[in-house]
């Protein structure tokens, strides 16, 4: 999968000190990608719903969305900016 | 899309209130003392001066004034306080508009005392009097700050007995009611209410920008924004014993026009969507794996809740991203209200209704909820 764009969400998580970021991708969110994000974090898999939800957690950052959109969210520490950059070299390099 | 965040700002506003605004951004301004091209129409600030002072319970519109909104009235009247007043006693359901500009002054830092609330959201007279004693043995008087409808848990204060305390200690009682104007019958007068923070986007249904504060007569505050009042503009300083203006330049009045409009609804729809938060707080309560917060009923409109096993920031992005249903998670910048409710660190999902919500909203929420907490995360 490519990512398209990264763009600062609408939506960032300021009360906590974290700003957030949605990464646009090339086609739909697939199961098969989600899987690939495991190594990444602690890992948490919605299966049941209608779109599942899944969310990856480490220290520093957060990636979660819904499988079939064309973007996900990643939340990151505003000490730790420069993971955004290894999340971003790890997609690329799985795909 | 549902929205359910009218306790941030409330969405849509009433056609009246789009309306209202619209003809006095394309009529002649208001005089407001400038010009003379009144022709002798409607006088949309007087007017709302008046039904505001109806819905707050005064008999005194002259002792409200008009500003951008509660945090600019909170700034404005804890800033502006007689010099004498100088600590605060607050509840742990306030929010950061009152904190911060307390916890920032160098008058009040350090000299803040707060009061805790029940698991519900509500303080208790007893604990707000024993605070107010305390402090006024170590500090002298001081001003009491009170959020009169908690934005977290929709609790409502016993303004009239919290205000009845105040007194008896030498305090002045400011009463925050960003929430709860236009949602909570509030009676300034009856309550012996010395001051009052309101905005106009959220329970009045008016435009982003309106608000204001009365502040009862007798009461003389010193402006912290001095400037053009279209009267005496000979007069450069005014005195101590005189009540310097507490409105200055040029007023929002296309959106006091609009906010005029959102009043007038307001009145006539008094619910605001309380029934449909305690219907939703029925239904939540009947869902396995949720928690709701806050008092069974007698609420304003606001709702708070979690789901085992989500973050409320996790819970949120699932309802507006898969369920087009808009919340707000998280702290509602009000920190202190948490760790007594039992939803620290991470707060809170929150669901607040305005009078324009139906009861269709209510069950596409919870529909919502149910698939949520019957998701197992693998």
């Amino acid at each position: 999968m490519k990512i398209l764009d990264r763009i600062k969400s609408r939506e960032p998580c300021v009360e906590s000190g974290w700003d957030a970021f949605d990464f646009l991708v090339d086609a739909p969110i697939d199961e098969a990608f989600i899987l690939s994000l495991r190594p990444l974090g602690s890992f948490s898999y919605m299966k049941a719903l209608k779109r599942p939800f899944f969310k990856i957690e480490s220290h520093h950052y957060i990636i979660k969305g819904l499988q079939g959109d064309s973007f996900f969210r990643v939340a990151v520490h505003r000490d730790h900016m420069d993971e955004l950059q290894m999340i971003t070299g790890y997609i690329t390099g799985q795909t | 899309m549902i929205y359910l965040n009218n306790a941030a700002s409330s969405f849509p506003k009433p056609s009246e209130v789009l309306e209202a605004q619209a003809a006095a951004l394309a009529a002649a301004p208001e005089s407001q003392h400038r010009s003379n091209a009144a022709d002798g129409g409607t006088d949309a600030t007087a007017l709302c001066r008046e039904r505001l002072a109806f819905l707050l319970g005064t008999s005194r519109p002259e002792r409200i004034f008009f500003c951008s909104g509660a945090t600019h009235a909170l700034n404005l009247l804890l800033g502006g306080l007689p010099q004498q007043y100088s600590c605060a006693v607050v509840t742990a359901t306030e929010h950061n508009s009152v904190l911060r500009p307390l916890s920032n002054s160098p008058v009040f830092a350090g000299r803040i005392a707060i009061v805790p609330c029940d698991n519900a959201g509500r303080v208790h007279p007893a604990a707000f009097e024993e605070a107010l004693r305390a402090a006024a043995e170590r500090w002298g008087p001081g001003v009491a700050v009170v959020n009169h409808c908690s934005n977290v848990t929709g609790a409502i204060q016993d303004a009239a007995a919290l205000a009845q305390a105040a007194r008896s200690h030498g305090f002045l009682f400011l009463l925050d009611a960003a929430q709860s104007a236009g949602s909570v019958p509030l009676r300034l007068d009856g309550w012996g209410v010395d001051m009052l923070a309101f905005t106009g986007h959220k329970a009045l249904l008016g435009p982003a920008g309106t608000g204001g504060f009365f502040v009862r007569d007798g009461l003389r505050l010193r402006p912290l924004i001095y400037g053009g009042t279209g009267t005496d503009s000979d007069k450069l300083t005014y005195g101590p014993d005189e009540q310097a203006p507490l409105e200055a330049g040029t007023q929002n009045t296309p959106g006091i026009a609009g906010l005029l409009a959102g009043v007038e609804y307001a009145l006539a729809h008094p619910d605001a969507g309380k029934s449909l938060r305690d219907e939703l707080k029925k239904e939540l309560d009947s869902i396995p794996g949720v928690r709701t917060y806050g008092p069974e009923t007698g609420a304003g409109a606001v709702l708070s809740f979690n789901i085992d096993g989500l973050s409320p920031s996790d819970a949120g992005y699932i309802l507006r991203n898969e369920f087009d249903i808009v919340v707000r998670t998280g702290l509602h910048c009000s920190p202190l209200i948490h760790d007594a409710i039992g939803a620290g660190p991470r707060g809170t999902v929150r669901a607040s209704f305005s009078g324009l919500n139906t009861p269709a909203d209510v069950r596409a929420l919870v529909q919502a909820v149910r698939q949520m907490s019957k998701s197992p995360a693998l």
